[in-house]
């Protein structure tokens, strides 16, 4: 036998859960448009069938059903397409940063225009000719300073500037240091947090959704994999636990471990001795070589971009690449100008015998003699002599010595096409050449960071989009559900309603038969 | 797959902001006339741009050196036209002198006209073009002929150091400027002396030995004419070779980099229509959801 009341009962159970389905409903709606918000669904689940088996239990036929109860709060979310999602992070990460730091070098480098390096070193070879054709003229000696001044200010410039780019990249290894700590402490809070909470038997969907925006964040700078260890205590079985995320190279292999149970280790980045480039990544007391960090990510490419200590010891990056080239060009070129200058004779030397005058100088040394290759692009001018009288730049032959012979003016001019060992590394080049090849190499790694930026932008925005087609808020949707929980409280309401008229009947109705 | 406001939103915002950066790009290529404005939009032709550019330079300034090479000749020319019309005026002084019809007056007229045409050569041979002396090779800063009686000419005119005065008409080519500094030498003016104290002193005696140095002299400088002249003839050879490359150098380096409008223009109203669809598209999807329609 049933209870009289079971009907009321009934159809209030259903009230209160269409009720709660109907906010979180409402929930989802508000939330529609929050970051890392994961739309949320109530697990709608049967009460117990009535009778209950037992001894004492009422002889009816058949079961009866009780009504329905919320059973908890879940998120719609897929943690397969996270861990997708958060490779592709990481290669975007990496190669968003290479291919900015690439465009920055690229519009110094100027290159090719009617005003870089290459367009004031052609300007040079064209004042000498011009004062080979005629090397009397004083005119054409004074543009030959100029030039010769300029190609030494495009040099300084150009060191300078991509000095400064190393400065800025250096401030950026800070920064993103310190984005990386604050994340890493930021997930440790929100895990403490979970950790208090699940116990309780409670899911703390919106803490979950704050730490997978943490982790997608976190996983922009490095490659990470991200474990839970259950929190205890009466945790339900959906509950996820504390996360736990190690960093983790291309292969898959543990390089440290970032956050643990309960505490995080700080992320370093350590300098080499004279605070040029980057040596070592220390995770707590875990120190990993430079070289061996080969974990894609931001984190790995402002290292790449501000320098690091490579394994022979040199200091290597996308900056300090181009300043040796620099140096390089401007080292070898001005050697080998002053090594023919120096060799002939001057209008000055006409008068006053043969001395060895140089005409490209070091800023640095005390007699402008230039031995120092490293840093040279930045020094490099034009000598004190040069300076001092237009009647030091050399035009003749020793052997014919005659104001108007301008053998060793063509001489000169024929060095910017000459071969010679610009890279030190006994590979044959004229400085057109050995530019062309620095600009070209430059171009092709610019634009391989450019294609893989877009590749991998593109593969993210396609694991989004599928996570977000499991995720996100679907308004229509929302608003199907919002009208079916509706039409069902209000049915609820009227089972109530049915139920009174049936009571009104048995207790207002019944035993007045006859009167 | 079920699809929400949101992906909808952020893809249509995604491919309207992609098509205003194409839109961007060749916006770009229309307003500087360049296919490309970073090296790495396009490597080989930011190298060869490079490389052309540089060619270029070159080929325009070994034009500029060939106005010099031009000044050079063209002064050297004239100077030596003037300088043979002078010696066959001697000549023709020298046959008439050597007839015993003249008297001591005429053949002293003699003289001064051919002291005159001495003093003339002297001019010539210090010939100075923007300060330069033309006809002493590559020691321009110095006269070739002292005058004197005789004039003496500089002591290294046959020193064949300076008989190269060259100029760069293309990468390690060179052309001789000058023409050969014993052009002018001691003998010519010897000989113009000798003529003019025999005039003078009415001393008729080996009047035909000096005829037959001072036909040498004529000759000499005849054939130094005719090399000039043929160097002439290769200056404008070279000249016309430099012409047409420059003009290939151009062609050459607009190809690589210019970009071709037609194509340009017609692929930026292409994307001009493409952008306008995926803005109006965009905008009536994003505007209507379930809730517009119920009650």
């Amino acid at each position: 036998m049933t209870s009289t009341f079971m009907g009321l009962e009934t159809a209030r159970r259903g009230l209160v859960a269409q009720q709660s389905a109907l906010y979180t409903t409402g929930n989802n709606i508000a939330n529609a448009n929050t970051t890392g918000y994961t739309r949320q669904r109530v697990d709608l689940q049967q009460t117990e069938g009535f009778p209950s088996v037992g001894t004492n239990a009422p002889k009816i036929p058949g079961q009866m059903g009780t009504g329905v109860e919320a059973g908890s709060v879940v998120r719609v979310r897929e943690t397969f397409l996270d861990t997708q999602y958060r490779s592709e992070s990481s290669k975007l990460g990496y190669w968003e940063n290479r291919s900015n730091a690439l465009s920055d070098l690229e519009t110094i480098m100027n290159e090719p225009s009617d005003s870089g390096l290459a367009a004031s070193m052609d300007s040079f070879w064209e004042s000498l000719q011009d004062l080979a054709v005629d090397p009397t003229n004083s005119g054409a000696r004074a543009v030959v300073r100029q030039r010769g001044m300029s190609v030494g200010e495009t040099f300084n410039y150009l060191y300078n500037t991509v000095s400064s780019q190393k400065i800025d990249a250096q401030n950026e290894i800070g920064v993103t240091e310190k984005a990386v700590n604050t994340l890493l402490s930021q997930l440790t809070q929100v895990n403490k947090q979970i950790g208090s909470i699940e116990p309780n038997g409670y899911l703390p969907n919106d803490l979950y959704d704050q730490r997978d925006t943490i982790l997608d964040e976190l996983s922009k700078y490095a490659k990470i994999k991200v474990t839970y260890e259950p929190s205890g205590g009466n945790a339900l079985a959906q509950a996820e636990g504390k996360a736990v995320v190690s960093l983790v190279d291309d292969n898959g292999n543990v390089l440290g471990n970032l956050v643990d149970k309960n505490e995080y280790n700080e992320l370093k980045l350590d300098s080499n001795g004279d605070n040029t480039a980057i040596q070592s990544i220390s995770i707590g007391n875990t120190t990993i070589d430079i070289n061996n960090f080969e974990s894609t990510g931001k984190l790995k490419s402002v290292v790449e971009s501000y320098g690091y200590v490579n394994t022979n010891g040199q200091v290597s990056g996308i900056f300090d690449d181009m300043l040796a080239e620099l140096d390089n060009l401007a080292f070898t070129f001005a050697t080998e100008f002053n090594k023919v200058h120096e060799e002939g004779m001057s209008p000055n030397e006409l008068k006053n015998g043969n001395q060895a005058i140089s005409f490209f100088a070091d800023s640095q040394s005390s007699d402008g003699s230039i031995t120092v290759r490293k840093g040279f692009a930045s020094r490099i001018t034009i000598s004190e002599d040069i300076k001092s009288s237009l009647d030091n730049i050399v035009n003749s032959d020793p052997t014919i010595a005659t104001l108007g012979d301008s053998s060793y003016v063509s001489k000169l001019s024929a060095i910017i096409n000459n071969n010679y060992d610009y890279g030190n590394n006994s590979e044959q080049s004229n400085f057109r050449n050995y530019f062309e090849g620095v600009i070209g190499s430059m171009a092709v790694s610019a634009q391989e960071a450019t294609k893989m930026h877009a590749n991998s932008s593109t593969l993210q925005q396609t694991v989004d989009n599928k996570r977000m087609s499991t995720s996100s808020v679907s308004l229509d949707e929302e608003m199907t559900n919002m009208i079916q929980y509706q039409q069902a409280y209000n049915a609820a309401a009227r089972m109530i309603s049915i139920t009174d008229e049936m009571l009104d009947t048995i207790i207002n109705g019944m035993g007045v038969g006859g009167r | 797959m079920r699809v929400t406001q949101s992906m909808v939103s952020a893809n249509s915002l995604r491919n309207i902001s992609n098509s205003y950066n194409k839109l961007a790009t060749l916006n770009n290529q229309v307003a500087s006339g360049k296919k490309i404005t970073k090296p790495s939009e396009d490597p080989v032709v930011a190298m060869k741009g490079m490389y052309y550019r540089s060619n270029l330079n070159q080929v325009e300034q070994y034009k500029r050196n060939l106005s010099e090479l031009h000044l050079w000749m063209d002064n050297s020319e004239a100077g030596i036209e003037q300088a043979t019309s002078g010696l066959d005026r001697v000549r023709e002084l020298l046959l008439q002198g050597k007839n015993d019809t003249n008297s001591i007056d005429e053949r002293a007229a003699i003289s001064k006209e051919i002291a005159q045409i001495k003093e003339d050569i002297v001019n010539v041979a210090n010939t100075q073009v923007n300060g330069k002396y033309i006809f002493h090779g590559s020691d321009v800063s110095n006269a070739l002929v002292t005058a004197g009686s005789p004039p003496q000419v500089a002591g290294n005119v046959t020193d064949p150091a300076i008989n190269n005065y060259s100029v760069e008409v293309s990468q390690g080519i060179t052309m001789k400027a000058n023409i050969n500094p014993s052009t002018f030498n001691q003998e010519t003016f010897n000989v113009l002396q000798d003529i003019e104290d025999k005039m003078a002193n009415n001393d008729t005696e080996g009047l035909d030995e000096l005829l037959v140095r001072l036909d040498n002299v004529i000759n000499s400088m005849n054939s130094e004419r005719a090399e000039l002249g043929a160097r002439s003839n290769r200056l404008e050879m070279v000249e016309s070779r430099i012409d047409s490359q420059e003009v290939m150098a151009n062609k050459v380096l607009s190809d690589n980099e210019d970009v071709d409008m037609e194509v340009a223009i017609t692929q930026l109203s292409v994307q001009e229509s493409v952008h306008n669809a995926a803005l109006s598209v965009g905008a009536r999807l994003i505007q209507t959801s379930l809730i517009d329609f119920l009650r």
